[in-house]
């Protein structure tokens, strides 16, 4: 019993991650209406500024927050691409492109970055922060799922409560009735860009000790995002968040299984094929009537 | 000199010319009617005068200051309103939101209710809630409060009880006196004529008619042909 805790409670870091990526991947498709495939490529780029100055001996906490600001504006760049050749895009169109945009974000970081060969990724929060029925539980699994939680009060205070937050909501309605009206949709839009490449971007420094750091294993925590994200229907931050963590939480559990522990990384995608599944149910059910 | 000026405005939509070389004018405190059949182009033009389309070819011109390449946020926050057709809500936002998203600072939400007082019950009910006639009196509201010195409707009565239709050529009658210079697409050719001032109508993307309403009014006959095409004004 106690051993299957252990293994619930070392999956939070993972489960706050997910969590956190899985709101930010909400927050980008409901404000800029794109399923955003590069969302942890973004935060990867950011934590391997700080890997990068780090190891060239600059100190840890500048270098912390260079890499914020390397993330920043990884998804800047990204959003302005998105925003200024596809914003008029289909859905589908603006996801194939964030794909490719992915495809080669991996192959550049890969290339600056060595390949695949490991790095030396600081542990900026090391040690516990409280026992939990007897199990250690990490400041950096506590931090994660706090930003994820401090992210989604954050997002939801600011949408409902401030002028640029009604900006956004009107924006992701009807993009060309906002513009109408003179809202600078396209400066707001690099804005949630920003804003969650800088969120991604730490988020991924806490959890890229616990992995091995190299590009693309972290770029593609992108797929447990979706998941997360998935299961809030890309609607919901709160059932988005919740997702997160009892996606990272299974993914522990899992891990402790000798047998099916090396099949845990599949545990994403039977969460997005069960979703899939369950709403095109729902959406037969609709035609029916 | 006239406020707001599109000169031989083109406009395609998928590589087909839908508007050729259409010229057009709007003066302040004055009300231009835009009429034509089905499918003439009218709501094509507004497009391309908004910036909703790139156009083609031509110049636009809002107080003398060249608007063509500006994007549609920028041409608003010139000083060109647009009221789409179909009613654009956000649907999802309160009325009172949906007032607040342009608001000029020198804007006051109040001024929106006085205008249509029957917005203020609802103001606190999702847009997407209200009848069509609280809708449209909501897009137009919004786009006025964003100060524009020129607006242009397309479309204001599609779809509205005849009563309210009423109400709200009155309103531009009183928007117009007070100094706004509105561009009105209209399918009651009547009613907008009665109301307006100056009336363009068009056929297959081509500006046929340019005069005053009265004329038009007047000779309902002639307005008849260009709707139907016979009017010698082909080719
Ligand atoms: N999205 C579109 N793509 C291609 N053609 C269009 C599109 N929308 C309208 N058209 C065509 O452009 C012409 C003018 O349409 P429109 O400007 O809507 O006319 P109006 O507003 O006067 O009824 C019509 O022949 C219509 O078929
Ligand atoms: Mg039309």
């Amino acid at each position: 019993m106690n051993s299957l805790l252990t293994s619930a409670v070392a999956g939070l870091t993972a489960a706050g991650a997910y969590a956190l990526l899985g709101v930010c991947a909400v927050f980008t498709y409901r404000l800029v209406a794109v399923v955003n495939f590069t969302g942890a490529a973004i935060g990867t780029a950011g934590t391997f500024v700080l890997i990068t100055l780090y190891d060239a001996g600059f100190p840890l906490w500048p270098s912390v927050f260079a890499g914020i600001a390397g993330g920043t504006i990884a998804g800047v760049l990204i959003g302005f691409v998105m925003t200024t050749w596809f914003a008029e895009s289909a859905a589908s169109t603006k996801a194939a492109v964030t794909v490719a945009l992915l495809v080669g974000l991996i192959a550049i970081g890969l290339r600056l970055t060595g390949g695949q060969h490991p790095h030396v990724m600081p542990d900026l929060f090391p040690g516990s922060a409280f026992r939990l029925a007897g199990v250690e539980v990490t400041i950096a699994s506590a931090l994660t799922i706090g930003l994820a939680v401090l992210f989604t009060l954050l997002a939801d205070w600011f949408l409902n409560l401030t002028r640029t937050g009604l900006h956004l909501r009107a924006l992701s309605e009807r993009p060309m009735a906002a513009e109408l009206l003179g809202v600078r949709v396209k400066l707001l839009s690099i804005f949630v860009w920003a804003v969650t490449g800088s969120f991604t971007a730490f988020a991924l420094m806490i959890i890229a000790p616990q992995r091995s750091p190299n590009f693309m294993t972290l770029s593609l925590l992108v797929v447990p995002a979706l998941a997360a994200a998935l299961v809030g229907l890309f609607r919901s931050f709160w059932i988005a968040l919740a997702g997160g963590i009892v996606l990272g939480v299974v993914e522990g559990l899992v891990s402790g299984f000798d047998g099916v522990s090396q099949y845990r990384g599949a545990i994403p995608f039977l969460v997005i094929l069960g979703v899939l599944l369950w709403s095109q149910r729902g959406a037969r059910w609709d035609d029916a009537r | 000199m006239s406020i707001f000026k599109a000169n031989s405005v083109s406009v395609n939509r998928a590589e087909l010319a839908i508007v050729n070389d259409v010229d057009l004018q709007v003066e302040r405190g004055t009300i231009s009617v835009l009429l034509g059949a089905n499918g003439a182009g009218k709501t094509t033009l507004l497009e391309g005068l908004s910036g909703v389309i790139r156009i083609a070819g031509g110049t636009i011109e809002l107080e003398g200051q060249p608007l063509q390449r500006a994007r549609p946020g920028a041409r608003a926050r010139a000083g060109l309103g647009y009221v789409e057709q179909g009613r654009t809500v956000f649907r999802e936002l309160t009325t009172e939101e949906n007032l607040r998203v342009g608001l000029h600072d020198s804007a006051d939400i109040s001024e929106a209710y006085a205008l249509f007082p029957e917005l203020v019950q609802r103001q606190d009910v999702p847009a997407g809630l209200l009848s069509g006639g609280e809708q449209q009196m909501l897009v137009i509201a919004r786009a006025l409060l964003t100060r524009p010195k020129v607006l242009m409707i397309d479309e204001m009565s599609a779809g509205l009880a005849p009563v309210i239709v009423g109400r709200l050529m009155q309103t531009m009658r009183k928007l117009a006196d007070e100094g706004l210079a509105i561009l009105l697409v209209e399918q009651f050719a009547a009613l907008a004529l009665d109301v307006g001032d100056r009336a363009y109508v068009m056929r297959r993307g081509r500006m046929v008619y340019d005069g005053d309403c009265k004329t038009l009014l007047d000779a309902p006959d002639k307005l008849h042909d260009f709707y139907l095409g016979s009017a010698n004004t082909e080719g």
